[in-house]
């Protein structure tokens, strides 16, 4: 890998967002490809975060830092916007009756830095406000991230409730440490993701 | 043998009648017993009741004087809001910033907040039950009391860019820990769970928990102890194997492991601990008794001596009752 690149990447692994946000102007000021190696940094990095993720050595801590600093870097990249959007729109949320929200903020940082479009709506979120932002927003996927088990009659409506508005074909993720808990079947979901780069990896492949 | 001599011999490793059992039946009492929660976490003798009521159903070792883990952070100032039927949530967090816990006073456990219904529910439950079952209390360890000061997000990130504000914050944490737990265990507490959720790995490095987290509970669990605790129980959800081997240096004699925790590896790492757990808590909402029973052999085969059959979190409030009384049912088959 390129060295300026390296260091970029080894920065937005140790959560150093100034370090990381310096290498990116360093690199987006002196080579005309700058743009493309910073996307290419912050794959780099979320890939090797994703791949910690699958040999469960995660933690919430070091994704919220690299993600922070992922999102400064994206924001130097594209001042305009998130990093491209070209991976399609998803809606988030952490259902009514759950206000703990950290797993879904990481999720949609996640999600961001990957290139997907996030609209979130929230805690505490009615299913149905959830479905209504799904079709506004023509999103391909709908995302239920819920701590405690209250939430978990919630999230078996939401195919219903998409499929009453003509949205069958969207995807029903869920997450979080209550719904991990479950079979997607059970919850009538198509998949129950361990953690957001799990959740990012069944979005990729999901047909669109 | 009664309740609490048979979780103090598996906590010794000595020999028992049966195997001690736990569910961790906090709201879901209420739940049971047809009261509003709202009414459980706010009024003594309304849990004293409920639990007593749910150990007479089901027939375990142990009550909890418990009410939520909001009970630290409304003392301190944060302003909560009480859903219709459901655990309180905090609306506005008691600092914006970590060094604002400086401007903080450990409360008074008798005057502040609720914390004298977490008193008085100890006090009530031990007049009420002797020592025929274990009568735990509960304080939040100092990285969950940091978080449900600051806010999770907050206070990870502090944790990250403030180092060393953070750090008095946790020392600020322990010592409220330290006040609240020593009261509970004078108004006629056992034994205080110290539960700390936000220690878990899955939420911060091992290291973290080494080098920040481990001397606090340390210091909190001696402190117990010193005030006659026979025992002390850390309560830390999640995939803890990584910093299990850093228990007993806490001076911690009972460790809870999750549903996602195998006991066989837990015991070969921590040989000298008794632990507790660890069936998956959402399986007593979507499961059929005989899995529970099912669910328990498994656990009970791996588990050896020193150990205690408990959900391996709390019981969900909308738990099946059936399925809460199997497990319980489990070791007194087992036994019999």
């Amino acid at each position: 890998m390129d060295a300026a690149l390296s260091t970029l990447v080894t920065n937005l692994l140790d959560g150093d967002s100034q370090s990381a946000l310096t290498e990116a102007r360093r690199i987006r000021a002196s080579r005309p490809d700058g743009q493309r190696l910073l996307v290419q940094g912050l794959e780099a990095a979320m890939d090797s975060m994703s791949a910690k993720c699958t040999t469960e050595q995660f933690n919430l801590l070091e994704i919220m830092l690299t993600g922070r600093a992922a999102m400064a870097v994206a924001r130097e990249a594209f001042p305009e916007g998130s990093v491209s959007e070209t991976r399609g729109t998803v809606v988030i949320a952490t259902p009514q009756g759950d206000v703990h929200d950290l797993g879904k903020n990481i999720t949609r940082m996640v999600l961001s830095s990957k290139g997907f479009r996030v609209v979130d709506c929230g805690k505490d979120c009615p299913v149905a406000e959830m479905v209504a932002a799904a079709a506004r927003e023509h999103a391909f996927a709908v995302l239920a991230s819920g701590l405690i088990s209250s939430v978990v009659p919630l999230v078996r409506q939401l195919r219903g409730l998409l499929r009453e508005r003509g949205l069958a074909q969207l995807a029903v993720v869920a997450g979080g440490a209550a719904l991990k808990q479950c079979a997607a079947e059970a919850l009538n979901v198509d998949y129950v993701a361990r953690d957001a780069f799990d959740c990012v990896q069944f979005l990729e492949r999901w047909p669109r | 043998m009664t309740g609490l001599e048979r979780i103090l011999a598996a906590v010794r490793f000595q020999p028992t009648d049966r195997v001690p059992v736990i569910p961790q039946v906090f709201g879901h009492a209420a739940r049971i017993a047809g009261v509003p929660l709202a009414q459980y976490l706010t009024e003594a003798a309304v849990l004293a009741r409920c639990q007593i009521s749910a150990l007479q159903r089901y027939g375990h070792d142990a009550v909890f004087a418990l009410l939520d883990v909001n009970v630290e952070t409304e003392a301190l100032g944060s302003l909560l809001r009480f859903p219709e039927d459901g655990y309180p949530s905090v609306e506005h967090y008691a600092i914006e910033y970590p060094a604002a816990a400086a401007e903080l006073a450990i409360p008074n456990p008798h005057k502040a907040g609720r914390m004298p219904v977490a008193l008085e529910a100890a006090r009530l439950l031990r007049r009420e039950l002797q020592d025929s079952v274990l009568v735990a209390g509960c304080v939040l360890g100092p990285m969950t009391l940091a978080c449900q000061l600051l806010g999770a997000e907050r206070a990870l990130y502090a944790a990250a860019d403030e180092p060393e504000a953070f750090e008095r914050l946790l020392d600020f944490a322990a010592d409220v820990a330290v006040s609240f737990g020593q009261a509970q265990l004078d108004a006629g507490a056992h034994i205080c769970v110290v539960f700390d959720p936000s220690a878990s790995p899955a939420v911060v490095p091992p290291i973290l928990f080494r080098e920040l987290l481990a001397p606090r509970l340390g210091r909190l669990c001696e402190a117990l102890k010193h005030k006659g605790s026979p025992a002390t129980w850390l309560h830390i959800a999640g995939p803890v194997e990584p910093i299990l081997p850093f228990y007993p240096g806490c001076h911690v004699d009972i460790a809870n492991i999750d549903y996602c925790v195998d006991p066989r590896q837990a015991r070969a790492t921590v040989p000298q601990l008794c632990l507790d757990g660890n069936v998956r808590p959402l399986a007593f909402v979507d499961s059929e008794p005989q899995d529970i029973r099912a669910a328990c052999s498994r656990v009970l085969d791996g588990a050896g001596t020193g150990f205690i059959l408990s959900s391996g979190c709390e019981i969900p409030l909308e738990a099946r009752p059936d399925c809460v009384q199997a497990l319980v049912d489990s070791v007194k088959r087992q036994s019999g």
